[in-house]
């Protein structure tokens, strides 16, 4: 009570978008992110500065949780994207990038606030609604039953990490394995509602990335000397128990128990766990698994008698190991173990990947319930590599939705900068004519902006007035004429040879010939989303008057 | 008591009109802000680094934690008023400010001020003027508002909201979307006004009980909204929508098997399942044989809660139960042994959320696993997981009653927060609207109108379309709205002029003139700032309303003509652009109980020019106790009954010593 300190007032920003200093970190933020963007993006190192660990990345989901500013307002928008990326996986520079130029050129325009605010909405539900209809000019429909549209999705979210490290080979080959994990998670003869199964990842220093794999099935840490049961009938049965098996009782409650010299309970107790794995034993269990830590004693016990013991699993494992086995996870020690309880391992294996051991626990019959073995050289390789995985096991899952993707390589952006443009302006109320256009000058301008901040290597990104896609010169290659020598355009569908006539909306068809298909896709669902949140961000960020802090 | 006292010190300051102007004002500009169609949002971090974001009056004014004490009082006053009506805090320091100023402006060139206590005699004149525009508003605003400005808007009854859903194209269910909608513009962001106020007629619309009346389902919707929405981060707030069910936000602690569309079974368990042998400070003896239980071993008492934990559950598995709702943690063999009986269990489910249950089902909680009853059952249609954002959770759906949730959705949690309190905000605001008329006691002791017939001689000819007369006096009816925009503050300053006018015509007093030409004045601070950027307009819809008053004296609805409706044919071509829906509504009760709550927290304002700052060295703890805002209003409430320049010091030290 004496250390009550009197509350001090609030610190208040006004206007916090006329604040040079606001402006300056949200421009330091676009640039930063700006710079990662791509499969060019340029990789930051994060640490603390007192040392600590480094993490090298590229990627939004480890980026904007590192650069946690200050600044409320800031955090604002830091955390509108970080919550997208948290969602959908997959575009969130994208929407980073998008909503802090919006912000600035919204600023740069001078225009009012609400007018800007109106009329970004209104482009944001046009393109929306552009990119839902079925003619829309930078959607392509994925074909699921080959596998080749869905490797091509995997792979652009794959080679825009650049701080994997991976080589062209490498990264083919983790997008095939992300693919066949996604695959083996989709159960095959289940009629009604399907629910996915779920991939387990294990990440493993020091191997090449070509030695990474996906197994059907589970890999459980195990003990350097495990004891395998002879491969004599298949299927195994396996017991699961989630109560602790270190001989100590936690449910007894808050009061105190007071024990006599004469009476050892602790051997009382390790009795009774001997009685149980007497009773596993007879019912002719050939794997223990336990969550949490099993008495030495009765691992010795089981282990003398034929039975594969499995302590510490942890409680993340617990679900697919269910999944896999159907077995029920038993807790009771005081009484038999229901027979229903039991689970079937259909096949047992150790299997060694570099320094670790790991039993290979495989369903009886078909199961959904896979796991991908990372490997690298390195371990800030490895995380990287792990969220990459993740992410683009997300974006496969996105795609099972809704089969769709959008053009990659910043064609969209152009496109829906085009498309923009050649509307015809629809007047909201508190916004006029003028201003509509200007707000939409400004928009078509961040959308572009974002495109061109894919080519990081001082080259130049040009758009094509007959396409609406974006192309890159490479600062070496003096060409004369445009078009000419730039290779192909960003998504990959259309090469140097076509030529650029008319300049109007729609853009020349490009599927004419089906079977030039683009090369890099991106999700249509995340990215549909990271166009909405980043509008909606920028908005809120555009209609804030006062930033009051309270410094208590 | 004394030992205290003796540590107390006061400063007496002196606090002229001209200072409290000065703060209210100073408050007003930081609303201004945020008022209006121009108007913008408002971030602020807490003192715990929570991020807010906020349009409401309140909110801000909180949130600056301000030091002067008047400026705290005035924001306590806001506060206070918003809590009940969920409306109009910004509208509020807005008028308190201009009402301030004009009392100013008429207090100085008071005549009759000597040269030596002119700062007095202000204060005495504002003070004198501050009670009257309270006596005013006491006894005549009333019927003011119920004669002259309700007649022009009209009512829309409790019965909209059900048929709003069915037929999206009837008028009056669009009439309270179109309220709801423009609170909305009051409080959030523009573009997303439409959508969010769709989806509260929606979720009103399916909350309408059957034989309840609306009041007590808003109120059933106030009371329990934290329980009836869930916050989704990551989406666009496009995606928001309701779902059927109430949503328990936790996820299945066992997996969740079933699929089959039978009735559910569920119980609410508030204690462990499995029974805890020792309590906190129990205490077990082992190993002296036959002194306590006789016992030697441990093994039998954990035995026995296995056994109890087995047999609970086989009791409820005779009752065909599935779900269990549990208050609290359950042990690892409770889980087991639920998942081993098929049972879905929930865990450390919020008290408000099983509250909540209990009431919808109408079963009884059970807190002694062993006296489990059929009347503890409860009958689910449905009980599955959803998945929202990152979480999953459960979903329930109780057959007797078919309760249903709101799922906000916003691109971040500061966002979804906003959305959220605005919601909470809306249906206050139409609870307010639609609260039953009570015969209060400043109803039943008014004037009878006889007394003020001068006001509008047109009063009998006014139908009871939106004002039910009852022994004399004109009492609103619930639900009544008016065109948003300005019209509301346009007819009343209107009335009040007419007022005023035939007021002095029959030399009723003089100073009821100079009463209602400043409340009269002050109102129209309000259009004049929502139409700031553009004055054009303002003059427009003066002019527009002023005319329909006074081409119309008899009862005329604005609104039916603007919707184009053939009732009134040959004032169909009536040019009558600003009445349309487009403007949105507002409702009539909650702008009178604003002007009302104005009024009063002006008279604190007024009152004394004097007051007491209480600086209490040691020990510290009282002086926080004492810093609290409470404290300056029992100071007011003190003074206002004593003589303002004989200030009791002991008195009012007593008095602060003893709160």
């Amino acid at each position: 009570m004496s250390r009550l300190v009197k509350k001090s007032p609030s610190v208040c920003t006004d206007l916090p978008l006329d604040n040079a200093d606001i402006c300056n970190k949200l421009r330091l933020m676009r640039e930063l992110l700006g710079s990662c963007y791509g499969p060019t993006g340029r990789l930051k190192q994060i640490h603390n500065n007192i040392g600590g660990r480094v993490v090298t990345t590229s990627s939004s989901s480890v980026l904007l949780p590192a650069i946690a500013s200050s600044e409320p307002f800031v955090n604002l928008i830091r955390t509108s994207i970080l919550h997208h990326v948290r969602r959908f996986g997959d575009c969130g520079l994208f929407a980073a990038i998008f909503c802090l130029s919006l912000v600035e050129q919204a600023k740069q325009s001078g225009l009012r606030a609400k007018a800007v605010i109106r009329s970004n909405e209104h482009l944001a539900s046009l393109c929306t609604d552009y990119l839902k209809q079925g003619g829309c000019g930078c959607k392509v429909k994925l074909d699921l039953c080959s596998g080749r549209d869905l490797v091509a999705l995997a792979r652009s979210v794959v080679s825009s990490k650049p701080a994997c490290v991976l080589t062209e080979p490498e990264c083919v080959h983790i997008s095939r394995l992300a693919v066949r994990a996604f695959l083996l998670t989709v159960p095959c003869d289940t009629p009604g509602s399907v629910s996915l199964g779920q991939t387990v990842r294990v990440s493993v220093e020091g191997l090449p990335v070509t030695h990474s794999a996906v197994v059907p099935g589970l890999l459980v840490d195990t003990a350097e000397d495990v004891y395998l049961s002879q491969p004599c009938s298949l299927p195994h049965p396996l017991v699961l128990f989630s109560a602790s098996l270190a001989g100590d009782l936690s449910e007894l409650g808050d009061g105190l128990i007071e024990v006599h010299p004469r009476v050892d309970s602790d051997s009382q107790v390790l009795s009774q766990l001997l009685e149980l794995g007497n009773q596993v034993v007879r019912d002719g269990v050939k794997v223990f698994v336990c969550q949490k830590v099993i008495h030495p004693v009765l691992q010795l016990y089981l282990t003398s008698h034929g039975v594969t013991v499995v302590e510490r699993l942890g409680v993340t494992l617990m679900e697919p190991l269910i999944q896999l086995t159907g077995a029920q996870p038993v807790a009771t020690l005081h009484s038999a173990v229901q027979p229903t309880a039991y689970g079937q391992v259909g096949g047992l294996s150790v299997r060694r990947f570099g320094s670790k051991t790991m039993l290979h626990l495989q369903a009886c019959g078909e199961s959904a319930i896979c796991t991908i073995i990372l490997c690298h050289r390195n371990e800030t390789m490895l995380n990287e590599l792990k969220v990459t995985c993740q992410k683009a096991e997300h974006v496969l899952r996105l795609a099972l939705r809704e089969p769709s993707a959008l053009r990659g390589g910043g064609c969209t952006e152009t496109h829906l900068a085009a498309y923009s443009k050649s509307e015809v302006p629809a007047l909201g109320r508190g916004c006029s004519q003028t201003e509509y256009l200007r707000a939409a000058e400004a928009f078509c301008r961040s959308l572009e902006s974002v495109a061109r901040s894919l080519e990081h290597d001082g080259g130049t990104s040009t758009i094509d007035p007959t396409h609406a896609h974006r192309w890159t010169r490479p600062s070496d290659v003096a060409t004369e004429r445009r078009g000419v020598g730039a290779g192909c355009c960003g998504c990959g569908s259309l090469d140097g040879r076509e030529t650029w006539t008319s300049a109007e909306f729609p853009p020349a068809d490009l599927l004419r010939d089906a079977s030039v298909q683009p090369g890099v896709l991106d999700s249509f669902t995340a990215k549909l989303n990271a166009l909405q949140v980043a509008v909606e961000t920028a908005n809120l960020a555009l209609d804030v008057r006062y930033v009051i802090r309270d410094v208590n | 008591l004394k030992k205290y006292k003796l540590e107390v010190m006061l400063s007496v300051k002196h606090l002229h009109l001209k200072h409290a102007l000065q703060t209210v004002c100073t408050l007003e500009a930081v609303i201004l802000r945020s008022f209006g169609p121009e108007g913008g949002q408002v971030l602020f971090t807490r003192d715990t680094g929570q991020a807010m974001l906020s349009c409401s009056g309140t909110q801000i004014l909180k949130a600056l934690r301000l030091e002067h004490p008047l400026a705290r009082m005035v924001v306590e006053c806001v506060w206070k008023h918003s809590a009940v009506t969920g409306d109009g805090s910004k509208t509020f320091v807005l008028l308190l400010a201009s009402i301030l100023r004009l009392i100013h402006a008429a207090a100085s060139k008071a005549p009759g001020v000597s040269q030596w206590s002119t700062e007095a005699a202000e204060a005495a004149t504002a003070r004198h003027l501050a009670d009257k525009l309270l006596a005013f508003a006491m006894t005549e605003l009333d019927d003011l508002i119920c004669v002259s400005v309700a007649p022009h808007g009209f009512c829309v009854s409790s019965e909209d909201f059900t048929t709003k859903t069915q037929l999206p194209s009837c008028p009056n269910g669009f009439c309270v979307q179109a309220l709801l909608s423009s609170f909305f513009h009051t409080r959030l962001d523009y573009v997303h006004c439409d959508f969010l106020s769709g989806l509260a007629c929606e979720l009103l619309g399916h909350w309408k009980f059957q034989n309840d009346t609306l009041s007590f389902a808003l109120q059933f919707l106030n009371d329990n909204f934290p329980a009836l929405h869930t916050q989704v981060s990551g989406f666009p707030v496009s995606s928001s929508h309701v779902i059927e069910g109430q949503v328990i936000h936790r996820d299945f602690a066992t997996p969740c098997l079933q699929v089959n569309n039978q009735p559910v079974k569920a119980v609410v368990v508030t204690e462990y399942l499995q029974p805890k042998l020792l309590r906190r400070g129990d205490m077990l003896d082992l190993g002296c044989g036959g002194r306590v239980t006789g016992e030697k071993s441990i093994i039998p008492f954990s035995a026995w809660t296995e056994r109890s934990l087995e047999s609970v559950i086989a009791t409820l598995q005779s009752l065909g139960v599935s779900v269990l709702l549990c208050a609290v943690k359950q042990s690892a063999a409770a889980l087991a042994l639920a998942a081993q009986a098929e049972m879905c269990l929930v865990e450390c489910v919020s008290e408000e959320e099983l509250s909540l249950f209990v009431r919808l089902s109408g079963v009884a909680p059970i807190s002694d696993c062993w006296m489990i009853q059929p009347e503890n059952v409860a009958t689910l249609t449905f009980c599955k997981p959803i998945q929202l954002g990152a979480h999953r959770y459960a979903d329930n759906l109780i057959t007797s009653f078919k309760p249903c949730s709101l799922v906000i959705c916003g691109s971040g949690e500061v966002q979804t927060e906003q959305y959220a309190s605005a919601f909470q905000d809306a249906i206050r605001m139409l609870f307010t609207t639609w609260e039953p008329t009570r015969m209060t006691e400043t109803t039943a002791l008014k004037k009878p109108v006889q007394s003020h017939q001068c006001t509008s001689l047109n009063a009998h000819n006014l139908t009871e379309d939106t004002v039910c007369r009852s022994s004399d006096v004109y009492v609103l009816k619930p639900g009544c709205v008016i065109p948003a925009g300005g019209t509301f503050e346009f007819l009343l300053h209107h009335a009040l002029l007419q007022h005023g006018r035939s007021c002095s015509a029959s030399n009723y007093t003089n100073t009821g003139v100079g009463v209602s030409q400043i409340l009269a004045d002050a109102l129209l601070t309000v259009p004049r700032q929502i139409y700031s950027h553009n004055l054009k307009s303002f003059l427009q819809t003066q002019t527009r309303v002023t005319s329909f008053t006074s081409n119309q004296p008899h009862h005329f609805m604005l609104l039916k003509n603007a919707r184009g409706t053939t009732e009134d044919p040959e004032k169909g071509d009536e040019p009558s652009k600003l009445f349309t829906l487009d403007s949105g509504l507002e409702s009539v009760s909650c702008k009178h109980q604003l002007l009302l709550a104005v009024l009063q927290c002006l008279t604190i304002c007024c009152v004394d020019s004097l007051f007491i700052r209480a600086l209490i060295f040691k020990p510290a703890a009282y002086l926080y106790s004492f810093y609290e805002s409470k404290i300056y209003v029992r100071c007011f409430s003190l003074f206002r009954s004593s003589i303002m320049a004989a200030v009791k010091i002991t008195h009012c030290l007593l008095h602060l010593v003893l709160v």
